[in-house]
């Protein structure tokens, strides 16, 4: 039986280090391949040429995504939110709670292409919008309303009974209790929560291949106008063949970036605000 | 005043709530509308069982079965689960048995990247890499269910190595003072211990991550080839997924084939809504254990 601990030992040293090879692997290439094509033109023009991307920049794919995830995270954010608050602290009928668990649940595992095919009927076609921002944030909202809800749901539950407690003993109302000790008390998880879901929602290109995002567009001026986005970009550039390789890997370049460094400032935000009852 | 602005506050919370429930009901009942009027053309075993997909009628007659593409879904999801469960549940090991609470705060972080990667950039890679790597090694254009079965391992392991190191961490907490006592060392202890001990739970995170799987787009439908056959590990497919991002573009609104895309929808979700219903039963099970 010697033999299994020993395999056991090899099988988790070298796991392990595949993961982490696999993750410097992921980042090293894009950005090392993607270096080359970074430039300030790059990041501040519009593309030019006539074919796709051979030429210019990808600026207004840049604004477009950011648009995109704007979009969904005010649309999404704040009834995440608003949900995750009433399960905590209003809803006092399990039935309730567990219906509305259930519905969450369900449109968690609807697939993004489904969630993109529902709007692209009902907002794009039945209500007449018509590809725009709106249209596709709506239908990045609905997906990554269970993320938010989730997370805020496991922060809300995690601070201690006492605290609330005191509060109410205290004779504050329930909207003070909120805002002066619930939120503050879970800032960090709220927000890298957020963050994190935006960057979710700003890679996503399944629901908006039909709804909202295009080949080319200039920078939106509205929400009801459609928009580049820098994943659909890149999916275009590489469904067209091999003429724009470089611009390829310089939007992957981009992406990677931005993901990188959101993910960054949601780890340090939340570590910063820590709760104190978590310190020892 | 107060009083008012608490009262206006929680006004605001049912409302949003309502919102929220309101919406989500409707995208599941909007969906299931849409796939209904299918059924009054095509029968539910001809669409489920039938393998002939041809939406336009330019060779014959229309068809519309999606037997292969189910397949296709069921059988890439569970190859990337094996694959991510190899490494992922080594690695969870590795997090929850040797490093320390220091080396943890930075190591989670760091797997979670891998959540935070977006699918197209994965499918990019995975064109880029995979695919030339299996053109050299003999398969026809490279693109095979095995690709897109390795990337969606690797797109699997974040959740795999969350859910596992955290139910691993847990048993050792409870057993680890006694094995000291024992004088058994650390590694005997957790191949006869804490793996047996979290097999349940690890089973439960293995039927999430086919759940995830099957839902993926992009990454699939880039490496897969896209070609309406049964599934083989080095053959060409199409996952439903993929189906429905490739020709939504083109299905006239309202025919049958529109139809059919939303049908295959439905399918989909209904799949993920029953391996939902089989965490749940697994779960409730083990807490009354």
């Amino acid at each position: 039986m010697k033999w299994m601990a020993g395999f056991t030992k090899f099988w988790a040293y070298v796991s392990f280090g595949l993961v982490c090879g696999v993750i410097l692997f992921l980042f090293g290439y894009v950005f090392y391949r993607g270096a080359g094509t970074i430039s300030v033109e790059f990041l501040t023009e519009a593309p030019k040429g006539l074919v796709l991307g051979e030429e210019g920049g990808i600026f207004p794919a840049i604004i477009g995504s950011l648009f995109f995830t704007g979009t969904a995270v005010v649309l999404g954010g704040i009834p995440a939110l608003a949900s995750a608050l009433y399960l905590v602290f209003y809803c006092q009928n399990k039935k309730v709670e567990r219906l509305l668990h259930l519905v969450i649940q369900c449109i968690s595992g609807i697939p993004s292409i489904v969630l993109g095919l529902f709007a692209y009927s009902f907002l794009v076609r039945d209500l007449n919008l018509g590809r725009c921002i709106l249209s596709a944030g709506t239908a990045l909202a609905i997906m990554i309303l269970p993320f938010i809800e989730v997370r805020a749901e496991k922060a809300f539950r995690e601070i201690p009974a006492c605290m609330i407690q005191s509060s109410y003993a205290l004779g504050c109302s329930r909207f003070y209790t909120i805002t002066r000790i619930i939120l503050p008390a879970c800032r960090g998880e709220l927000v890298s929560g957020i963050i994190l879901g935006g960057c979710y929602a700003m890679g996503a290109t399944a629901p908006m291949i039909f709804t909202g995002a295009v080949a080319y567009a200039a920078v939106p001026e509205s929400l009801l106008s459609p928009a580049m986005a820098l994943p659909l970009h890149l999916y275009l550039l590489l469904a067209q063949g091999a003429t724009s390789m470089d611009t390829a890997y310089g939007t992957a370049f981009v992406m990677m970036a931005i993901i990188l460094i959101s993910n960054m400032l949601a780890t340090i935000y939340a570590r910063r605000s820590q709760k104190k009852w978590k310190r020892s | 005043m107060r009083r008012k602005l608490n009262l206006l506050f929680s006004l605001f919370i049912y409302i949003l709530t309502a919102l929220a429930v309101l919406v989500l009901g409707f995208v599941i009942y909007f969906i299931v509308k849409e796939a209904l009027p299918l059924f009054s053309e095509v029968s539910v075993g001809e669409f489920l069982l039938g393998t002939r997909w041809m939406p336009i009628a330019y060779t014959g007659s229309v068809s519309f079965g999606i037997f292969n593409f189910i397949a296709a879904t069921v059988y890439v999801s569970f190859t990337a689960m094996v694959l991510a469960v190899g490494v992922g549940l080594g690695a969870s090991v590795f997090l929850s048995c040797v490093a320390t609470d220091r080396m943890r705060g930075i190591l989670y972080p760091f797997v979670d990247l891998l959540a935070g990667i977006p699918s197209v950039i994965y499918g990019f890679i995975g064109l880029s890499v995979l695919v030339k790597i299996f053109l050299k090694a003999g398969v026809h254009t490279g693109s095979c269910v095995l690709a897109a079965g390795i990337l969606l391992a690797v797109m699997l392991l974040p959740f795999l190595v969350a859910s596992c190191s955290e139910t691993m961490l847990k048993e050792r907490e409870k057993y680890e003072a006694a094995a000291d006592a024992l004088g058994i060392s650390r590694w005997y202890a957790v191949a006869t211990i804490i793996l047996p001990a979290s097999f349940k739970n690890i089973l439960l995170s293995m039927i999430l991550a086919i759940g995830r799987a099957m839902g993926e787009t992009m990454a699939v439908m880039m490496v897969m080839g896209n070609s309406n056959l049964f599934p083989r590990l080095l053959g060409k497919s199409e996952s439903i997924a993929s189906v429905i991002a490739l020709e939504m573009g083109t299905a006239v609104y309202g025919s049958t084939h529109y139809h059919a895309l939303y049908g295959a929808g439905l399918v989909l979700m209904i799949l993920l809504f029953l391996i939902n219903i089989i965490i749940n039963l697994v779960r409730s099970r083990m807490v009354q254990e």
